[in-house]
Formats: structure tokens, sequence, C-alpha cells
């Protein structure tokens, strides 16, 4: 029988650690590739207590929805999902140039908020730098490999399957997501609720301690301050397995500045976000 | 991995250079003591003005794994024949720290220095110098490495 109190602080980690780790299997890629929806589907068959769930995807599947990228269940995955959707969808615009330079644009007109939000300069420049250079290299060929190559869509899974590439994508928007909050209190302090422990938060602390801490999850605040900030449509739908019907809620954040924009659209199920599309294989690689 | 680390590594520690070189930018009372490499760096704290740590130069070590920025780096206090670390009730008479932002706080965001000033702060806010509850028994078990060990972060956060 195992004495927790007879246990020294770095056994007491240890034990700790093991059961974090076992319960994110760190197999899972950080951003997987995309796959039918059917896949998603036949992991809730065969269980009696999931008959809406499938219900909801075969709703989701009659709307044009087939295909799911799964993005890893680390408490990061809806930073991951978003900016990965962001960028992924530069490559099928009609024309890639502007999409490009709008997109950057955008970005970087973010940059000085960053700082007023007291951010440093270092920490700022070297998390900008790879979502920056991701973009940048779907028109412009990547200087330093001397390819004479643009970015390909495999080549933008490969920078997110890494994970430290992947890290510094997630903080890049931890950080934008942080400084609109703290440049818009008086529109989100009603809003601000400890994720656990709930009871209300100042914006300060909600902000050091639920968006810019990696692996804690967004929710209805984050979602709304990020896509406010990069400007965007972000339509989430949201299989919950409640409506017996299978309908699905789809809960829409239009931000955009055109606001017929496609949306990006991500497919949340309690406690994860992964991004919902109307492919279900990759994408072949389309040279314009 | 490695590569990122010492990517940022190297621009922070640019950084620290430039700003200790420049008084007008520099953090009164931190200064940069050693960073031979981008694993273990050195820095002098001290609390200018009033505090109960008056005339008293503290030495802390950072160290760095391949994760850092995305986990923190490990933290302590010096504790040697020259230097001694704060009576501090979050700071433990081997160095260790008990400190939220260094673990569960921790945010890829922040960086070497602004560790340095919240310890800093955490120094200077002190209202009596006192050890920590329970010091004796956890210096007696406490790993090496204090992120090895899962504190209890008290009331008044730093």
């Amino acid at each position: 029988m195992l004495d927790i109190a007879s246990l020294t602080p770095a056994q007491l980690y240890e034990l700790n650690q093991n059961l974090l780790d076992n319960s994110i299997p760190s197999t899972n890629p950080t951003m997987a590739e995309l796959a039918p929806l059917s896949v998603l589907r036949a992991e809730y068959e065969g269980n009696s207590n999931s008959d809406s769930f499938i219900k909801q995807i075969d709703y989701l599947v009659a709307q044009g929805y087939e295909g799911i990228r799964r993005s890893r269940g680390d408490g990061d995955c809806f930073y991951r999902s978003l900016i990965y959707a962001y960028i992924e969808r530069i490559f099928s615009t009609q024309d890639r140039h502007l999409a490009v330079a709008t997109s950057i644009s955008t970005l970087e007109a973010l940059l000085p908020t960053l700082r007023e939000a007291s951010f440093e300069d270092p920490v700022i420049d070297e998390c900008y730098e790879v979502p920056r250079d991701l973009i940048r290299g779907i028109v412009e060929p990547e200087p330093v490999s001397n390819t004479g190559q643009t970015l390909t869509t495999a080549q933008l899974l490969e920078v997110f399957q890494d994970e430290s590439m992947s890290n510094y994508l997630v903080v890049f928007m931890r950080m934008i997501t942080s400084a609109h909050i703290r440049q818009n209190p008086t529109e989100y302090e009603d809003f601000l609720i400890h994720p656990e422990v709930g009871g209300k938060m100042g914006v300060q602390e909600f902000c050091e301690a639920v968006v810019e801490v990696m692996g804690k999850e967004a929710d209805h605040v984050q979602v709304t301050a990020i896509s406010r900030a990069i400007k965007v449509n972000v339509k989430i739908a949201y299989l919950d397995g409640r409506n017996k019907d299978g309908r699905v809620e789809f809960v829409t954040f239009n931000h955009a500045i055109d606001e017929e924009e496609a949306p990006l659209t991500l497919i949340y199920r309690p406690g994860h976000y992964d991004i919902l599309d109307k492919r279900s294989i990759e994408p072949l690689p389309l040279d314009i | 991995m490695s590569v990122v680390y010492s990517r940022r590594l190297k621009k922070e520690l640019q950084e620290i250079q430039i700003e200790q070189a420049d008084p007008a930018k520099r953090a009164a009372g931190i200064q940069l003591l050693q960073a031979e490499d981008l694993k273990t760096w050195y820095f002098s704290i001290e609390v200018l003005g009033e505090s109960l740590y008056k005339n008293e130069v503290f030495h802390l070590m950072v160290r760095f794994d391949p994760e850092y920025p995305f986990k923190s780096p490990a933290v302590q206090f010096v504790v040697s024949d020259k230097v001694k670390p704060p009576v501090h009730p979050h700071v433990y008479t081997n160095g260790h720290i008990c400190a939220s932002i260094l673990g569960d706080d921790w945010s890829p965001t922040l960086s070497v220095m602004a560790i340095c000033i919240t310890i800093q702060s955490m120094l200077a806010s002190c209202k009596k110098k006192e050890l920590p509850e329970g010091n004796d028994d956890y210096v007696r078990t406490a790993p090496d490495n204090p992120k090895k060990t899962r504190f209890v972060y008290h009331g008044d956060s730093v």
C-alpha cells in the first residue's frame, strides 16, 4: 500500500508527473494529417452511450464536413488548430500573394500591442518569426535551403509536427490573445472566470494564469479575443452528445473585415478542439 | 529542440548585455555575473532602497534545459562560503525558492530577466525575515534540482 504522506517531494513530483504523462498520450502527433470523419465515427461505434455523438457526426457529414485534422489534446489544441487553419487556408486562395501580404500585415500590426502588453522584444521576435516565415514561404522560396521551392502543405504539417516549432506558434497565439484582452479590459472583465475553481478573476491575473501559460485550454473569451485580434471568422461545431436528434450547434465568431469571408472551422468535443474540414484527405500539391 | 532553446537564450543574453552596458536601461540591483554557456547563468541581486535586505547581495543560479522556454528554468539562490540565500518565507536555506512563476505559472512569454525582477520584488515586499515553514524537513529531503519539487504555493503569490 502506497502511503503518499511518506513520500519525499521528489518522489511526489515523480508520481505526479507520471500520472500527467499517462493522461496525455504523447504519441499523438501535435498535428495530424487530414482524416475522414468516418474515422472519428468508428471510435464511437459500438458504445451505446455514444449514439448522439454518432448522429452528430453524421449531421456534420451531411452538412459537407467530411474531414478532421486532429490536434494533440494537450490544452494547446485550440490555438494550434486555429493558427494551422489560418495559415493553411492561404494555400487555397485565388491570389496567394495578396493573401500572404494581407495576413503578414495583419500580424505585423499586432506587434506594437504585444509590446504594450509588456512582452519583451526577444520573446516577441522569436515567436513572430515562426508564423511570418511560414506564411511568407507560401509565395517566396525559402532562402536558407536555397532550393528555390516555396512551402508545401506537407511541409507546413511537418513544421506543426515539430514540437518546438508548434510550441512557438502556440505561444504567439497566446500572446496575441492576452494582449487583446489586456487592451480591451472593459469588454472582457465580466467574463473572466477561473477555469478550475470558478470565481471571477482580474484581467492581469486571468491573462497570466489562464492565457499565457502553456497547456491551458481556451474558452469563449479567448476564442473571441483571438478572432478579433487576427480579424477572422471562426465557426466551431460543438459536439456535446446532448442533442438527441443529432443536430450540431455551431457557434460563430465573426470578426473578419469581410463579413462574408469563409470561416476557419473547428470541431469541439468536451475539453478538446480539432480542425473540421470539407475535404477528407490531404489535398494534392498544386503548383500555381 | 536544442536549436530553439539556444536561439532564445542567445537573444536573451544579447539583450541583457546591451541593457547592462546602458545605465538607463539596466534593471537596478540586478547584474549578470556569468553566462559562459547556455546552460547555467549567474546573477547578483540586491534590493535597492529601503527594505529588510538593505546592503545584502544574493547570487541567483539559473539552469536551463533544452525544453526552455517552454518549460521553466531551474532557479535557486547560491549557497556558498561567500554568499548566503536571503532569509525569506519563500526561500529555503538550501537556496530553493517557492514561487509559482517557476512552476505552474511559468509562461514561455517570460524571460530570465523577468524572473530576476520577480524575485527581486518578492524580496522588496517582504514584511518579516523568517524561514519557510518546514524548512528543515524540506532541506533534508529536497532533490538537488528545485524543479523536481512540487511546491504548494502559498497565499501571497509572487
